[in-house]
């Protein structure tokens, strides 16, 4: 086990090297200039000048990169053009943030998804699963900024029951950190639903009409026992992947949510960094980005066999 | 965060205001702060956060005057290259500490300093034609800064909001190695905490020693800070911003135009609009083929119905200024008051004259909110094709359209330029030697001519006679067409009172809270 986990994470490292090239690359191709940013529409020459060599932009793209990369490398990913902060403490910080949000809203989302999208399956084209299909559809069609501002007219303001605006972190006081995170989590449950439930179901349906299923049933086996025992490990695999991506894909497609609910969260900073061309920490959200997606697929793979005997015997 | 001066203001508000609860007052920031160093690394949202904070020399007046703020007194040489400021007395930093003229001479030395990074330090390194040849401190109360020729940009510049109003800071505000640390400033409010991506505290500095005056005036005159405590929460999304208001999560919030009617048919909620001396302009390339035609320009110029424009792009909130001196400023004259004529027929015959044979010309735009540049596009557009000139609007991202303003590449641009107070500034935003900055509008050597007098003239009548000679020489030439000035919708819970923003920025001393 462990071979096979150092052997992947040996594997991540020329992954993240093309990442860390293309993101540097790609990003310094988009017009605009940063420090033109910060001096906004009345920027002399000589002010330009003087914020470009300060931030090390008047050097060569080659030689950027390679400072960057030689610093990279020793664990410091430089200061945000716009603030001044570490980038790797300002990043691992907003990262935690998303972390557990997106954890918990994944968590709760499967725990109700694939049992509901089991069930639907198991009723077929029945009440239940046009019922079940309809409500993923409509929740899927929903954008999530629509979807948070919705719950935040009626629980902040209609009902008054949850704050609007504002975040608390877990370290500073739980009780309000949870007041705080609810809708936001609510909203990312929701969305998410839509989603898994079109999963489990679809894979539900295809492991249903399996042999071995038809001679569980033919053995007298009840339906509960064949859909816990027999039918929920086959068809969790697919699933399960898409958890998988769907918790990378979340770290920078939070941003909307984070802006609606003020989380001063990964996604909101990447997108401030890329309106405001802040190159070093667009990089190193990116990173810490790609690392994570590399990471989580790892895990991933690893549970794969924990659900689905066939993979271990591989 | 330094705990240890956070248990300080604990301790001090505790034994303060033991009888009564502290107050507080929330406003919403569109934006976080770039970094609590004035000048240095910031935006509008920045300086109107810190500028509660610090204060400098000298400062603007309401309409746009620069008058002593830190200086009790200013004495300028008969020649113009001497400048005498003559300190406040009592004027403490947060930190207890008395401001001497060392206090200034230690601020203008980090300022002169390029690793500091200050944004106007080219203004004054003789870069851009002003130089400081030398700062004195002749005696404690005292400062004397010598300049290479008359200016009457020197004072002006000092007071910029954007260069941070050259505050005078403790020392003790940068960490011994001279890294930043904190702004300890001499303000109604002493800065308290910054949470990034969250919010800003500031608390009232109990010894804050007043400007003389009966009543505010832009950042000088009276100032008495009320409120025990002032929050700055980030709320970048304006619909949350709206509703944040509305729950009474925040007190005071900058909104957009179209939500002007729902706030004022909320219970306890009440809105402002405030002008202030930005620029929503339409810019002419004049290095294009077709726009170097000044028929052609003259003829968009008669083609636009300005007071309909400016009514659909504000939201019926603001009208037209045609001049690039700001509607409040002393400044303004009825010849400034003298606007583009609207004539559909002039307009059309203008255009048969001119090079334009039916080509599309392209509008770059932006939808950064609250900025009209798109509105005012789709106007522009509609304006346009009544007399038969075809218009395609490019919507760009605010930094590329930047780019593509610097750089000069565009052909006509819905732009908005930021507040200048001194007409001379407001000129200077869009003229100038375009080989040498793109970006510059107006390349005309008589216009520069009359700027770079008005530069160095420090009689009221003669600058008037100045500007307005400039602003005909605008309503002639059409190097750009000024439309109307930035206008900023404030809603605000009605506990609040005396909350008056200026320029766009939220001033928080006067402010008190009601029940």
């Amino acid at each position: 086990m462990i071979r096979l986990l150092s052997q992947r994470l040996l594997a991540a490292l020329p992954t993240l090297l093309l990442s860390a090239i293309a993101v540097f690359a790609m990003i310094r191709l988009i017009p605009g200039d940063p420090a033109a940013l910060m001096l906004g529409d009345q920027a002399d020459p000589a002010s330009l000048a003087d914020l470009r060599h300060l931030l090390g932009l008047d050097l060569s793209l080659p030689t950027q990169f390679m400072r960057w990369a030689e610093r990279a490398l020793h664990g410091n990913l430089g200061v945000s053009i716009r603030t001044g902060e570490p980038v790797l403490p300002l990043v691992i910080d907003r990262f935690w943030v998303s972390a557990r949000i997106i954890l918990i809203a994944v968590t709760v989302a499967a725990a109700i998804a694939i049992p509901a999208g089991m069930v639907a399956a198991w009723r077929q084209n029945g009440k239940l699963d046009i019922s079940l299909v309809s409500m993923a559809t409509v929740l899927l069609s929903i954008p999530s900024f629509w979807l948070g501002l919705m719950l935040l007219y009626v629980f902040g303001l209609k009902l008054g029951m949850l704050p609007v605006v504002g975040y608390v972190s877990f370290s500073e006081n739980a009780r309000a950190a949870l007041l705080y995170i609810v809708l936001p989590l609510a909203t990312l449950v929701l969305h998410e639903i839509g989603i898994l439930i079109r999963m489990a179901r679809s894979s539900t349906l295809d492991v249903l009409r399996m042999d071995y299923i038809t001679h569980a049933r033919a053995k007298g086996l009840s339906e509960a026992t064949i859909l816990r025992r027999h039918a929920f490990r086959n068809a969790f695999g697919p699933t399960w992947t898409l958890i998988g991506l769907m918790l990378g894909n979340l770290l920078g497609g939070i941003a909307v949510v984070e802006t609606v609910f003020t989380i001063p969260g990964l996604g909101r900073l990447l997108v401030d960094s890329i309106l405001g061309r802040d190159y070093p920490v667009i990089q190193g959200c990116l990173l810490v980005i790609a690392f994570v997606y590399v990471l989580i697929n790892l895990v991933v793979d690893l549970l794969y066999p924990l659900f689905d005997p066939r993979v271990a015997e591989q | 965060m330094n705990y240890r001066m956070m248990a300080v203001l604990v301790a001090t508000l505790a034994i303060s205001a033991p009888a009564c609860a502290a107050t507080r007052v929330v406003v919403g920031l569109t934006a976080d702060i770039r970094s609590t160093n004035p000048g240095v690394n910031r935006d509008d949202n920045t300086d109107g956060v810190l500028l509660n904070v610090v204060e400098g020399l000298v400062g603007y007046g309401e309409d746009g005057d620069v008058k002593p703020l830190l200086a009790k007194t200013v004495t300028v040489s008969p020649d113009g290259t001497l400048y005498a400021f003559g300190l406040r007395d009592g004027v403490r930093f947060h930190n207890g500490k008395e401001l001497t003229s060392a206090d200034v001479l230690w601020n203008w030395r980090r300022y002169m300093d390029p690793k500091t990074g200050w944004r106007c330090l080219a203004e004054f390194d003789g870069r851009n034609g002003l130089k400081v040849t030398s700062v004195d401190a002749p005696d404690a109360r005292t400062v004397v800064m010598h300049i290479n020729h008359p200016s009457t940009m020197f004072l002006e510049t000092l007071a910029r909001t954007d260069c941070g109003m050259t505050a005078i800071m403790s020392p003790a505000s940068v960490n011994p190695d001279g890294s930043w640390n904190r702004p300890i400033g001499t303000g109604p409010y002493q800065f308290v905490d910054w949470k990034p991506g969250r919010s800003v505290t500031l608390w009232r500095f109990a010894d804050y020693a007043s400007p003389q005056g009966s009543a505010m005036d832009g950042y000088v005159g009276l100032k008495t800070p009320y409120v025990d405590q002032v929050e700055f929460t980030v709320v970048p999304d304006p619909a949350t911003m709206k509703l944040a208001l509305e729950t009474k999560s925040v007190d005071i919030a900058q909104l957009l135009s179209s939500d002007v009617a729902d706030v004022k048919a909320a219970p306890d909620l009440a809105v402002m609009t405030v002008s202030d001396s930005s620029r929503n302009t339409l810019l002419f390339q004049t290095k294009d083929p077709l726009f170097a035609d000044k028929k052609f320009r003259q003829a968009i110029a008669a083609a636009l119905d300005y007071k309909e424009l400016v009514d659909v792009a504000s939201d019926g909130l603001s009208h037209p200024n045609n001049s690039a001196v700001f509607e409040r400023s002393v400044y303004i004259d009825p010849v400034q008051r003298q606007g583009f004529k609207t004539d559909l027929a002039a307009a059309k015959m203008l255009l048969q004259e001119s090079s334009y044979r039916g080509e599309t010309i392209k509008l770059i735009a932006n939808k950064r909110s609250p900025m009209p540049s798109f509105q005012v596009a789709l106007v522009t557009q509609a304006m346009l094709l009544a007399i038969g000139v075809k218009v395609k609007i490019e919507v760009l991202e605010w930094a590329t359209q930047l780019d593509r303003y610097n750089s000069g590449r565009y052909q006509m641009m819905s732009f908005s330029y930021s507040a200048r107070l001194d007409p001379a500034l407001g000129y200077e935003q869009f003229s100038g030697d375009k080989a040498k900055e793109p970006r510059k509008v107006w390349d005309n050597p008589q216009a520069l001519a009359l700027i770079d007098q008005a530069e160095k003239t420090s009689d009221q009548g003669a600058r008037r006679k100045l500007f307005d000679s400039l602003h005909q020489m605008v309503l002639d030439d059409v190097p750009l067409i000024s439309l109307y000035n930035g206008v900023t919708v404030w809603g605000y819970n009605t506990r609040v009172k005396g909350f008056s923003p200026w320029e766009g920025k939220p001033r928080l001393w006067d402010v008190r809270t009601g029940n």
